[in-house]
């Protein structure tokens, strides 16, 4: 029984986790409830605001794959923008910046006050100034406060100064709107093109149809490289490896499931020769052997389908426990079908186990056992 | 009804082969009262098996109402004895862990009655041997003499053609012996049940309508009516 409950519970407690883990992974990697699916081409060259994909890229590509795909836009870009020139103070600088669409943690800001949600929304012209910049030109970088800076001719005022890190959207010189930064300018130029392909036609393979297309035809292509990273078939391997790894625990989860199912039998066999008087009094009464055998097969069973029963209670709760516990928000989840592979296993185990004690016991001689 | 001939029973001991039943020839009518009586180790259990439908392996003819049944096989057997013979043992044999009415109802239930008329016959079983209202309790609670009621009424609920008591008094004091034989004195006369009951006991054996004694596997008298057959 208890070797029965544990089985039940190991496996449904990995099964359970596997299928959280599954689950997160498509979910990152959503297609639309359409069955449209996004694709992003990107564009690796020269940093120069001439190159990467041009309008006309757009037009030629729509024109080519007008069947396959829906949409062809350019992604605004919205971490690490480069641009060539913008002025603070009285100097020149090339630099980067970043845009929000939600506030900055405030824990980031030094002086000043941070971007308000309100700020974001409305065309406010304001903007973060990073500390390292805003000393460099300023001396103090208190004194950038209230300051104007001049990015593609348009001037934002500083509202504050925020501290900038190593690599992520923060390593940059300016953080600003991306609805004002955005507003007035038509994007014609843009370092990742994204594709929506339709349904029914293969996203990974009609977005390498128009990376080969590019490379043949697009306007920049001889300053820079057009790639396409599949998320498909990445997701796809990692959810093969997840299947494998699912069906490699399962299967020791069933050696163990059969080596409590040896318990049951002993404990069965235990039973009949504790009972055999029992069993002769009730051959004795009318009882015939199938009675018998029906009555110590049943017995198995319900001794093995409540430990199912039990193991998967525990394994569903030991799962969510430990969902719990871990820091990527995966869910345990348990399926009908984790339910009936629960129950079918355990009332195997049951009448294949039960089987042949409950055999022995209906074959007793009722003399030798009445006597 | 029974009608036992030159039935002969050896058993297996170590390499040898030992002789335990010689030539036993019996008749038994319907509503007879039958007592066997002998030593111990006689053969008295062994024969009353046989009788009984427990013990298939003998030489000889059993004729059952007129019909051959020494060379029935188990299957056929087994139904045969679940349809005519009751069963009293020695030391009661009630499952402990189960109810009166439960070890009483067992043999309805294994025929296929329905509750219903399981529970109305168990409560009037009870009552026939001075057991009403003890559905409810557990064989530990009672006193021998009532444990043997409760197997005397399991025995007789499915009204069996036969009642087969193997020393059913062997476990009780002469008193309460004295009440279990006036049970089955009442069985025998109100119900016309017939009954073979074993004993070693020669009080218990002269209450008998008819005595068997068995004298080392050989039937040395009969009192009854047939004695002219042995
Ligand atoms: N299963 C058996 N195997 C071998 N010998 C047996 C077996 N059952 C009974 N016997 C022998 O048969 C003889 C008669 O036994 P039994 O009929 O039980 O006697 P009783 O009931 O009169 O005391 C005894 O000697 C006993 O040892
Ligand atoms: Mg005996």
């Amino acid at each position: 029984m208890i070797g029965i409950i544990i089985g039940i519970a190991s496996v449904i407690t990995i099964i359970a986790l596997g299928n959280g883990v599954k689950q997160k992974m498509i979910s990152e990697f959503q297609t639309s409830n359409s069955g449209e699916q996004t694709t992003e081409i990107s564009y690796d060259g020269e940093e120069s605001a001439s190159s990467g994909f041009t309008t006309s890229d757009v037009s030629q590509v729509k024109q080519q794959f007008g069947r396959e795909l829906s949409h062809v836009e350019f992604k605004k870009d919205t971490n690490n923008i480069s641009i060539n020139s913008a002025t603070v103070g009285n100097s020149n600088v090339g630099t980067s910046l970043s845009l929000l669409k939600s506030p900055m943690s405030s824990s980031r800001l030094i002086y000043g006050r941070n971007l308000s949600k309100a700020d974001l929304a409305l065309d406010q012209h304001l903007i973060l100034l990073s500390s390292k910049l805003a000393k460099k030109v300023y001396g103090n970088a208190k004194n950038a406060l209230g300051t104007a800076i001049m990015i593609n001719g348009i001037s934002y005022r500083v509202k504050g100064i925020f501290k900038p890190s190593g690599y992520d959207k923060y390593s940059v010189n300016f953080l600003l709107s991306q609805k004002t930064y955005y507003s007035g300018t038509t994007i014609n130029r843009a370092n990742t093109l994204k594709l929506t392909v339709k349904k029914g036609y293969g996203a990974s393979k009609v977005t390498n149809e128009v990376v080969s297309y590019l490379k043949k035809h697009g306007q920049n292509r001889r300053a820079g490289n057009y790639s396409y990273f599949d998320e498909g078939a990445l997701l796809k391997s990692i959810s093969t490896v997840m299947d494998v790894l699912t069906y490699f625990i399962s299967a020791i989860a069933g050696i163990s499931l059969f080596i409590a199912g040896i318990g049951v039998m002993n404990m069965m066999y235990i039973s009949v020769s504790e009972r055999t008087q029992e069993i002769g009094i009730r051959l004795a009464v009318g009882a015939t052997q199938k009675n018998i055998l029906w009555q110590f097969l049943m017995e198995s069973i319900m001794l093995t389908v409540g430990g199912g029963l039990v193991g998967f209670l525990i394994g569903w709760g030991f799962s969510s426990m430990i969902s719990l516990l871990i820091p990527y928000h995966i869910h345990a989840i348990v399926t009908l079908g984790n339910f009936l592979l629960a129950f079918g296993v355990s009332s195997a185990v049951g009448i294949i186990f039960g089987l042949l004690p409950a055999t022995q016991a209906s074959k007793r001689n009722l003399i030798d056992i009445l006597r | 009804m029974i009608l036992l001939e030159k039935i002969n029973k050896f058993y297996r001991q170590g390499n040898q082969m030992v002789h335990i039943l010689h030539d036993i020839s019996l008749t038994i009518e319907q509503g007879e009262f039958v007592g066997i009586m002998g030593q111990s180790g006689s053969g008295k259990s062994t024969l009353i098996n046989i009788i009984g439908f427990l013990d298939r392996q003998y030489q000889g003819d059993y004729i059952f109402k007129d019909e051959n049944i020494s060379k029935y096989n188990n299957k056929k057997l087994t139904t045969l004895r679940n349809q005519n013979v009751g069963f009293v043992f020695q030391n009661f044999k009630l499952i402990q862990n189960m109810s009166v009415a439960e070890n009483v109802a067992l043999p309805l239930m294994y025929a296929g009655f329905k509750k219903k008329t399981i529970r109305k016959k168990v409560s009037d079983v009870l009552t026939k041997v001075g057991l009403a209202g003890y559905e409810r309790s557990v064989p530990t609670q009672l006193s021998g003499g009532q444990q043997q009621r409760v197997s005397i009424a399991r025995a007789i609920i499915g009204n069996p053609t036969f009642l087969i008591a193997d020393e059913p008094t062997g476990a009780l004091d002469s008193q309460t012996s004295k009440e279990i034989m006036t049970l089955f004195k009442d069985l025998n006369t109100t119900n016309k049940t017939t009954i073979i009951i074993v004993t070693h006991d020669p009080q218990v054996g002269q209450q008998m309508d008819r005595l068997l004694t068995i004298l080392d596997g050989h039937l040395t008298s009969d009192s009854g009516v047939h004695k002219n057959e042995i």
